[in-house]
This record gives C-alpha cells, sequence and structure tokens, in this order.
C-alpha cells in the first residue's frame, strides 16, 4: 500500500518511495554501528562474567533492582508513545503528536530522575570502585567486627600464656595475626558492599576476606563466598554499561524535546515529515533495546525477591522509614 | 546537471518501498507481548527455581522481546531488502565480536589471570 504522502521530493531521489527508504536506511546504519559500540561493552562484561561469575553475582545483589524493575516498565510504555506519534504524524494530527512527544519525553526524564536518584544511593552506601570512605553504617559494623577481633586475638594471647610447647605457640600466633587484622585499615569499598549484601535476605556468600583460615573445598556452603575486590570490577562495568545507556537517554531526551518544539511550530503540518518522528522512534527503540538485555544482565543475575525489590523502591522514593 | 523532479517509472526506482504506517492494532499487540515478557523476566530473576539457567533465560526473553520490537515497533517487518540487511548485519558483525573474543578468552588457561 503507498505511503499517501505529499512533499517535495529532494534532488537526488527519483520519488517520495526512494526518499522514504533512504532516511530510513540511514537511521539503520547507524543503529547497526551503535550495536557494535554497546557490543563491546557487553563484550567485555561476557568475558569478566565468565571468569568471575560467583563475585559478578554478588554485586548484582547488591544492586537496586527495584528502580530498575520500574524504569523498565517506564521505557517500554515510552516505546509505545513514539509509535502512536509517528501514526499521529502520518495522519497530520499535530496536537495528538505533540502530546506523545510530551509524554514519550516525560516518560524518558523519568526514567533519568530514578537512575539519579539510584546512583545517588549507590554514592550514599559507598558503592563506587576505589572509594576511601566507610558507610555510616559500614563504619560502625567495621568497628564493632575490628574491636571483636581484637578481643578475640587477645583471649587466645591469653589462653596460649596457660599453655605451653607448641599449642601456646600456635594460639599466640593465632592471637598476633588476629590483632594484626583488626588493627588493618579497611577498605571501604569491601566494607560497605558487605554491609549492602547483608541486606540481601536471598544472598547467602561470605567475603572471602573475613574467612580466617582457609576457603576449603567447594560446597554448597560456601558456593555464593565472593571477592569484594571483584565485586568492584563489577561495579565497573555496571557504571560504565549503565552511564553509556543514560548519555544516550539524554540525548533521546534532548532531541524529543526539540521535535516536541518544532511540532508546536507547525514544522509537522506536512505529513511527509511523519519521517522524522519515525527515525527519531527508531533511535528510542534502540535504546529500548538495549536496556532489555542490560537489565537480565546487570540486575537479574543475582538472587533478588520481588518482596526486596518493593521495598527498595519504596525506601528509594522515600515511602518508607528504614532498609 | 538535469535534475528531474517527475517520478521516474523505472521498475527498479518503484522498487523503493513506500509502505503504510501501521496501525495502532498491532503495535498495541506487540506492546502487550513484550511487556508480558518483561514481567516473565522479572519473575524468572526473582525466583530461584531455574538455578544456573536463570541469566540463559532472560537472556532468551531478551532475545524475544527485542525481535518483537523490531519486527513491530521498528516496523523492520515492512522494511526494504537493503534495510534488513543492515540490520542482519549488525546482528552478525556483533556475534562475530563476541565469537573471537571469547573463543581466545575461553581457550586460555585461567588460573593465571
Amino acid at each position: 500500500m503507498a505511503a499517501n504522502v505529499n512533499g517535495p521530493v529532494a534532488h537526488h531521489f527519483n520519488n517520495m518511495g526512494q526518499q522514504l527508504a533512504t532516511v530510513r536506511m540511514g537511521m539503520w546504519m547507524f543503529m547497526a554501528t551503535e550495536i557494535l559500540f554497546f557490543g563491546g561493552a557487553f563484550c567485555a562484561y561476557a568475558v569478566y562474567r565468565l571468569m568471575y561469575p560467583k563475585d559478578f553475582e554478588a554485586g548484582s545483589a547488591a544492586l537496586n533492582v527495584g528502580i530498575a524493575s520500574v524504569n523498565t516498565f517506564l521505557l517500554l510504555f515510552s516505546s509505545l508513545t513514539i509509535t502512536l506519534a509517528i501514526r499521529a504524524a502520518y495522519t497530520s494530527r499535530t496536537k495528538a503528536l505533540g502530546r506523545y512527544l510530551c509524554l514519550t519525553t516525560l516518560l524518558g526524564v523519568a526514567f533519568l530522575g530514578l537512575k539519579a536518584r539510584e546512583y545517588h544511593m549507590d554514592y550514599e552506601e559507598g558503592l563506587i570502585p576505589n572509594v576511601s570512605t566507610l558507610s555510616p553504617e559500614a563504619k560502625e559494623k567495621h568497628a564493632a567486627r575490628m574491636a571483636a577481633l581484637a578481643a578475640e586475638g587477645d583471649r587466645l594471647e591469653a589462653e596460649a600464656k596457660t599453655k605451653s610447647g607448641s599449642e601456646a605457640a600456635e594460639l599466640r600466633e593465632r592471637g598476633i595475626e588476629l590483632k594484626a587484622r583488626a588493627a588493618q585499615p579497611p577498605v571501604a569499598f569491601n566494607e560497605n558492599v558487605k554491609v549492602v549484601l547483608s541486606h540481601n535476605k536471598a544472598f547467602k556468600g561470605r567475603p572471602l576476606d573475613e574467612q580466617t583460615y582457609d576457603v576449603g573445598t567447594p560446597s554448597a556452603a560456601n558456593a555464593h563466598d565472593y571477592d569484594p575486590f571483584k565485586v568492584q570490577l563489577f561495579f565497573m562495568f555496571y557504571y560504565s554499561m549503565t552511564g553509556l545507556h543514560v548519555l544516550h537517554m539524554i540525548i533521546g531526551v534532548g532531541l524529543l524535546t526539540w521535535q516536541y518544539v518544532l511540532t508546536r511550530r507547525g514544522f509537522f503540518d506536512h505529513n511527509a515529515r511523519f519521517v522524522y518522528i519515525e527515525v527519531m522512534s527508531l533511535y528510542w527503540h534502540f535504546v529500548d533495546m538495549v536496556w532489555m538485555f542490560l537489565m537480565p544482565l546487570l540486575y537479574l543475575t543475582g538472587p533478588h525477591t520481588a518482596g526486596e525489590a518493593i521495598e527498595m523502591f519504596k525506601k528509594s522514593v522515600g515511602m518508607t522509614g528504614g532498609h | 546537471m538535469d535534475h528531474d523532479h517527475h517520478p521516474k517509472t523505472d521498475v527498479h526506482t518503484e522498487e523503493a518501498v513506500v509502505h503504510d504506517v501501521a496501525a495502532p492494532g498491532p503495535t498495541f499487540v506487540a506492546f502487550f507481548f513484550i511487556v508480558t515478557l518483561a514481567a516473565l523476566a522479572l519473575f524468572v530473576g526473582f525466583s530461584d527455581g531455574l538455578g544456573p539457567w536463570k541469566l540463559t533465560a532472560n537472556l532468551a526473553i531478551a532475545c524475544v522481546q527485542a525481535g518483537i520490537l523490531a519486527f513491530y515497533l521498528m516496523d523492520l517487518r515492512q522494511a526494504d531488502k537493503v534495510t534488513w540487511l543492515i540490520a542482519a548485519s549488525g546482528v552478525f558483525w556483533t556475534s562475530l565480536f563476541f565469537l573471537f573474543t571469547l573463543t581466545d578468552y575461553l581457550t586460555r588457561y585461567l588460573g593465571v589471570l
């Protein structure tokens, strides 16, 4: 069925059909390059995930899956509205076009707002790789844990005095080792992530740097143990991949705003210009598609429960008093 | 240079696809399926039933969602052959990207890393 569009054809095209097809093709070519752009990040993630699966699952368990879930539906709904905007432009319903563009923009802004809140909460919880400060809760728990370690060290040294020979030497050595560990300055990110993971009811891992003695052979009990240093690696991927996605969203929101302004100025009164909306929609759908893959790879790979996701979201928007 | 603004009747140029913009019906149906799949992905993500297959299942759901999005909302269904070729090329080159990179890393001795 031929498109019922009227408008000037640029000099280097034979007819409107060819012009429209070329515009669409150009946008698909751009998206092919974008696939490769994101593909690099996904590929690097795949490599390191294969190397450190348990640590990446631990990192995922520390993320705010509540916000991510809501963001998923916001983005999906915005894909619907931008698609309806194409039809509105094509049938010269400029008021409806303006409404759909506005709605899509608002949904995009809502996504970005929640994402900003998520980043801020990550900052407050100290989940920034190589961060140098402990979160308040981590500071308190670390101090308590180190005090307990030092006390245990003192106890072992006192017990060593009541023994003799190799037994006494061993006890004294363990006591000194525990006190030395207690005196070590904390690695802030490691302590922060331990605190966050302690709140995940489904997560059962133990950090390797708290296992005083041998890790032991793999078993169900230590199946989820993790190395907090490698969790930092996960968070590098988390920030860079979601950051790239956010950058694309910001560009998309800017373009949508511009198209909305053009709509108000009557630019889309000529229905041949619906293809501009279609090109915008292709970009927006691509950004949505990237999120469809980001979500399971980053957020759903670790253990979460639906109740926990709801609680996290409530906490994010200030609907609850505590964790 | 003579710029001819009159449409030509050349068969080759008439093959330039001039397709209609899709009616809202298929759009809403596609949207419904995508949202349902998103809910399914969350359900799989929040449950422990699949164990180590959880990620595979979620990625499979994402692939189906991407396919529905591309065919219906991005109008790939009505696109011309060149557009199909470009879309397929993007997927093809990305798969090569993954294949060669993972072939390297998966065949290394991971103990030294």
